[in-house]
């Protein structure tokens, strides 16, 4: 049976000679794994459509239950070829599909999900084109700190910052164990709180609530925002019982670039 | 049970990349047909190639010694080195005659989401290369893909520190191909790198 649907290609695996096993998120199907044949081949029909990133409209032919769908067609509508293009931008979006990989299931609609990663990569690449933003990598720090922290909460997996994950009052150490605030009377007995302070709570609350589209009104410090998107990482690392690869990669190629 | 010496051949050369069962038939039935000559010499030619192949201690492409025919011979122009991802890469440029400097195999392309970081390619021997010869170049031919590109930035950031010329080949359309059928990024690069005639 023929089905189409777009999607957006989150990884490729080369298989056989010249063939690839490619990764989408889709909207009505969640994450979609297609065969596509001979891609790799310089006149394939395929083109750039396959390229980590690219939106678009595809169609796949297979049973309702094949594990491993023929890819027939895609077109692209938008490749993010601006964001593929410096490798810095990459590796930090790398972390969103990997977390994407990760976190949702094949074949199950999110589309919460496909749009928040199809809106936050629009607003990295008009962030990357806008000759006014001087200092894109700390933007797109913020950007991919609030697609992590809207993604956890579309996916089930957000961590409870704003109150006692227990009893509902106020506290300000976090525990990793238990994905959540704890106040001091329940947090008795419990070892490693993480001190979280009120601006970088507030900060997590408005990147929750906010819509990608005002997140460049947010000039948060680096210090503040850095000190946000490590609970988050060590919330992502504990539930995934590993670190998201790319984030270990691309502190590192930051740290060799700066130093 | 077990199984007949055709099924087994058949069996075996299926195990190669492009070949179905059909055509690992009609193979084993032709190499039935051969002369024992032949036949002994593909053998000889598979068992000669596991036990001795092994890499090139400069540039890591395939040799049967310690440095490969290309690295050791004299003619050619030791100022410039052409870095790819894989051993059979040297083979396709060195087909085009268009090269008579040096190579540097990565054994792989950069995909952090893969796990393949620099640690795991052959980056830390170009740089030893880099540091003990006096190059003049460094050609970048990995993949045109997103792994491929993202290689050969990562390579020129960690070269800046050598103020050594380094180039990325082109991108473009294929000789032969029709511009109605390029996408629009290939289009669009190929239009980008332009030049004078």
């Amino acid at each position: 049976m023929l089905h189409r649907t777009e999607g957006v290609v989150l990884r490729t695996f080369p298989f056989g000679e010249a063939d690839l096993i490619v990764t989408y998120i889709t909207p009505d199907l969640g994450i979609l794994k297609l065969f596509a044949k001979s891609p790799r081949k310089i006149k394939s029909r395929f083109g750039s459509s396959l390229e980590p990133l690219t939106h678009s409209r595809i169609a796949f032919w297979g049973k309702e239950n094949t594990p491993l769908p023929r890819l027939t067609q895609s077109d692209i509508i938008h490749s993010f070829q601006s964001v593929r293009n410096t490798l810095s931008r990459f590796l930090a979006v790398s972390e969103m599909l990997e977390l994407t990989i990760n976190f949702i299931p094949e074949r199950d609609a999110n589309k919460k999900s496909y749009f928040l990663l199809l809106n936050t990569l629009k607003a990295i690449e008009d962030n990357s084109l806008d000759n006014s933003s001087v200092i894109p990598l700390e933007n797109e720090n913020l950007f991919v700190s609030h697609f992590k922290i809207k993604f956890l909460k579309f996916a089930g997996f957000s961590p409870k910052l704003d109150a006692c994950g227990r009893c509902g009052k106020n506290g300000n150490n976090f525990y990793i164990s238990h994905g959540s605030i704890l106040c001091e009377t329940c947090a008795r007995g419990i070892d490693y709180p993480i001190r979280i302070s009120p601006a970088a709570l507030k900060l997590y609350i408005d990147l929750l609530t906010w819509d990608i589209s005002k997140i460049r009104r947010i000039k948060p410090s680096n210090m503040l925002l850095s000190e946000l998107s490590n609970i988050i990482n060590m919330h992502i690392k504990y539930i995934l019982s590993k670190p998201l690869r790319c984030r270990d990669f691309f502190s590192f190629h930051v740290n060799d670039l700066t130093n | 049970m077990e199984q007949n010496i055709i099924e087994k051949l058949i069996n075996e050369l299926t195990k190669l990349p492009g070949i179905g069962r059909k055509t690992a038939q009609r193979l084993a039935f032709f190499i039935l047909t051969m002369s024992e000559e032949d036949a002994k010499g593909i053998s000889k030619a598979i068992s000669e190639v596991k036990e001795k192949a092994r890499f090139c201690n400069e540039c890591f492409n395939i040799t049967e010694n310690e440095v490969c025919d290309i690295c050791s011979n004299t003619v050619r122009d030791r100022s410039k080195l052409c870095v790819v991802e894989e051993p059979c890469n040297i083979l396709v440029i060195e087909r085009s005659k268009c090269f008579n400097g040096l190579y540097h195999v990565l054994l792989g392309a950069l995909s952090p989401i893969d796990g393949m970081t620099p640690e795991k390619l052959k980056i830390k021997e170009l740089i030893r290369r880099v540091e003990k010869n006096s190059l003049q170049e460094i050609i970048i031919a990995t993949n045109p893909n997103t792994k491929g590109e993202m290689t050969a930035q990562y390579i020129r950031d960690i070269l800046k520190p050598y103020n050594i010329k380094v180039t990325r080949i082109a991108y473009g359309l294929p000789i032969g191909g029709d511009i109605e059928f390029a996408d629009e990024v290939t289009l669009g690069k190929a239009i980008e790198g332009r030049r004078e005639i």
